[in-house]
């Protein structure tokens, strides 16, 4: 399977269509997603949004400040391409593989679930050998949770977790946003 | 308790402070027109320099110690219309002619690539002086009828201690090869000769004359 | 070393890329022409109830982190760009002296909420504007710039994230953010001061030194990121304004000059976006 990649020549940045495929399909095989993808950037926004669709096809929407080079404006990353990709074929991942059927759509997740559910998808890329910044996501979980013991546990333990249904994640976010 | 109003000494037994000083107030107010004078132009280089240094730590150390320089110039600026000088302009003067060629050469680098050429003026060389200057006037003045200038001296020779201790880390820490050894000791030798011409930062006697010692 | 320092010498290590504010106005996209939707309201002011803002605060931190070198530099430079007495009084070095420590410790305090916050130093680009807009060859122009225009903007982003930090419940953030606060207010009333002082009998200069600022204050609204509509990020600060000096029609002319910015803004990109269509059309 080969994603594709709406646009294919970039008017406002200077993005390569075929390297976002490539970073793409490198990811589909490591994450053994068992459909096709179509990647969609909106770049009139240097935001950095996602939303992903899923049926036959993963659809991941994506505003193009998420795949920008922040020192570079305008220009692509390499890296803010894998990990942004990687973030939304892993929460698609988890909604096809079982276990997240009850997590709300995403749009009506909330920001402590997608906090939490970042956390989770991020672990397990830092695992598979994507570099990233714990304390980027620490952070923002914190922002979410609180800033207190109560809540960086439930970070550490959902950071170094796989293999979690929607419910034991959400318990585990829930409690660490008890504090 | 003691009796209150038992006749004490004015000067308790370990208050030994002594009234003679070598400085009277004429020559105790050019030095402090000295001192303002170079550290004036100390934190005018500094802070000019904090555009030019690439290294972020030395940035903010210079940014940092502008600021005390400043502060002892303006401390200075202070003393002196309490040692007869309305006008502190006219005596804000430097040492000599040498000591104008030791700043205008000690200011010359701008190029990012000289930081260490920079530190070394201001930490090897200037500041020292600084600290020999300031060290002998608090040993050889009044105890007492110049205790103002001793304040400001102790208050001032504290920042240089510790932004002299500052900077001759932030070197230690750029020269890292024998090159740069090699750099930095000429850049010395070259202020401390136009040093040695200016005789200190308050001219010649800055840190006293010495007496000539008769040999056997 | 030289009098007046150009912006595009100013020195950084290898982990920074500047850009200058006509390459970042370039840019033919905007926050502000995001799309609206039912779950995401278009409010780019930047509070914890954005869905991005812990990006967006990292960001904005990295932005207060370079702009505090910044004005670090151009602190230190009217130090040293100046004579004492003839171009600049001896007592308004001293208190550009005091400034440089008071930035030298921002840019430390920055660094550390960086970190706490989950950034790189250079993570970002640096826009130079700062310095570029701020060190004129007057020091009256200087003082107008540097401390009542962008001092004035820091204490505008300062609020906003002294905010955000207790909205969020972030200790160190919103403890940072109101000491950097209290400086900012004392370095504006300086420069209120200092402009009254040594323009008393000058009114054509004081005059001049206003219009300066007014371009400079337009110039730091960056196309509307600091105006009191809810669609730029950040807010205008009018208690801590008013605290540091500037009067109700100083803060009022302010107010109108960011959503003059706004706007033009948007013109802009809606232009700036049909002229690269109509670009890529024709090749």
């Amino acid at each position: 399977m080969t994603a594709t990649v709406e646009p294919s020549e970039f008017k406002f940045v200077s993005f390569d269509a075929d390297l976002i495929a490539s970073i793409a399909d490198g990811l589909v095989d490591v994450l053994g997603i068992d459909r096709p993808v179509h990647v969609i950037v909106d770049e009139a926004t240097p935001l950095a949004r996602t939303r992903t669709e899923i049926g036959d096809t993963i659809t991941i929407r994506v505003e193009s400040g998420a795949f920008e080079d922040a020192r570079q404006p305008r220009h692509q990353s390499e890296l803010s391409t894998a990990a942004t990709l990687a973030r939304a074929l892993l929460r698609a991942r988890d909604r096809i593989s079982g276990g997240f059927g009850e997590a709300p759509a995403d749009d009506d997740l909330d920001l402590r679930q997608i906090a939490a559910w970042e956390v989770y998808c991020v672990g397990r890329m830092e695992r598979l050998g994507v570099p990233v910044n714990p304390q980027r996501w620490k952070y923002n979980f914190r922002n979410r949770h609180g800033f207190n013991d109560i809540a960086d546990a439930a970070f550490e333990r959902i950071w170094a977790a796989d293999g979690l249904s929607w419910g034991e994640l959400e318990a585990v976010s829930t409690a660490g946003a008890t504090a | 308790m003691a009796d209150p109003f038992k006749p004490r000494a004015p000067f308790a037994p370990w208050d030994r402070r002594q009234l003679p000083g070598m400085f009277d107030v004429e020559e105790t107010a050019r030095r402090v027109g000295n001192y303002k004078w170079a550290e004036m132009k100390l934190f005018e280089a500094l802070g000019g320099w904090i555009a030019t240094v690439p290294e972020l730590d030395v940035k903010m150390r210079l940014g940092t110690h502008c600021y005390h320089h400043a502060w002892h110039a303006e401390l200075w600026h202070k003393r002196l219309p309490e040692l007869r000088e309305m006008n502190p302009d006219r005596l804000t003067l430097p040492a000599n002619d040498a000591m104008v060629e030791f700043v205008a050469a000690l200011t010359e680098p701008e190029a990012p690539e000289t930081t260490i050429e920079k530190l070394v003026g201001v930490y090897r060389v200037f500041i020292p002086h600084f600290i020999s200057a300031y060290t002998f006037h608090m040993n050889n003045t009044s105890e007492i009828t110049d205790a103002p200038t001793i304040r400001t001296l102790k208050l001032a020779l504290q920042d240089e201690f510790d932004d002299w201790r500052d900077g001759e880390m932030m070197l230690q820490s750029l020269i890292e090869t024998p090159e740069e050894v090699d750099r930095a000791a000429a850049h010395h030798a070259k202020l401390e000769k136009l040093m040695l011409a200016a005789g200190g930062i308050a001219g010649p006697g800055s840190i006293g004359n010495l007496p000539a010692v008769k040999g056997n | 070393m030289r009098k007046f320092f150009p912006v595009d010498s100013l020195a950084r290590d290898s982990r920074f890329n500047q850009i200058t504010m006509s390459q970042s106005q370039a840019d033919p996209r905007s926050p502000l022409m995001a799309a609206d939707t039912d779950k995401r309201p278009k409010a780019n002011r930047l509070q914890p109830s954005r869905p991005d803002a812990s990006d967006a605060a990292r960001s904005l931190m990295h932005g207060i982190f370079v702009g505090e070198i910044q004005a670090l530099e151009g602190a230190g430079r009217t130090c040293h760009d100046f004579e004492t007495g003839t171009e600049a009084p001896f007592a308004l070095k001293l208190d550009m002296a005091r400034q440089a420590w008071d930035e030298a410790r921002h840019v430390e305090i920055s660094v550390k909420l960086s970190e706490w916050m989950g950034s790189e130093i250079g993570q970002y680009a640096e826009n130079t504007v700062l310095f570029e807009a701020a060190c004129s060859t007057d020091p009256v122009l200087r003082l107008a710039g540097v401390n009542r225009a962008l001092e004035g903007l820091a204490i505008d982003v300062f609020t906003t994230m002294k905010e955000f930090g207790g909205i969020a419940g972030d200790p160190y953030l919103e403890f940072c953010e109101d000491w950097m606060l209290a400086d900012e207010v004392t370095h504006v009333k300086m420069g209120s001061d200092w402009l009254r002082r040594i323009t008393e009998n000058d009114p054509d200069r004081r005059k001049k030194a206003l219009e300066f600022q007014s371009v400079v204050d337009k110039i730091f609204s960056f196309g509307g990121t600091r105006s009191d509509s809810q669609e730029s990020p950040i807010g205008l600060a009018r208690r801590f304004r008013e605290l540091a000096g500037f009067t109700d029609a100083e803060v009022e002319d302010i107010a109108d000059v960011s959503l003059r910015a706004l706007e033009e803004r948007k013109e802009f990109t809606r232009q700036a976006q049909a002229d690269a269509v109509e670009q890529f059309a024709a090749s």
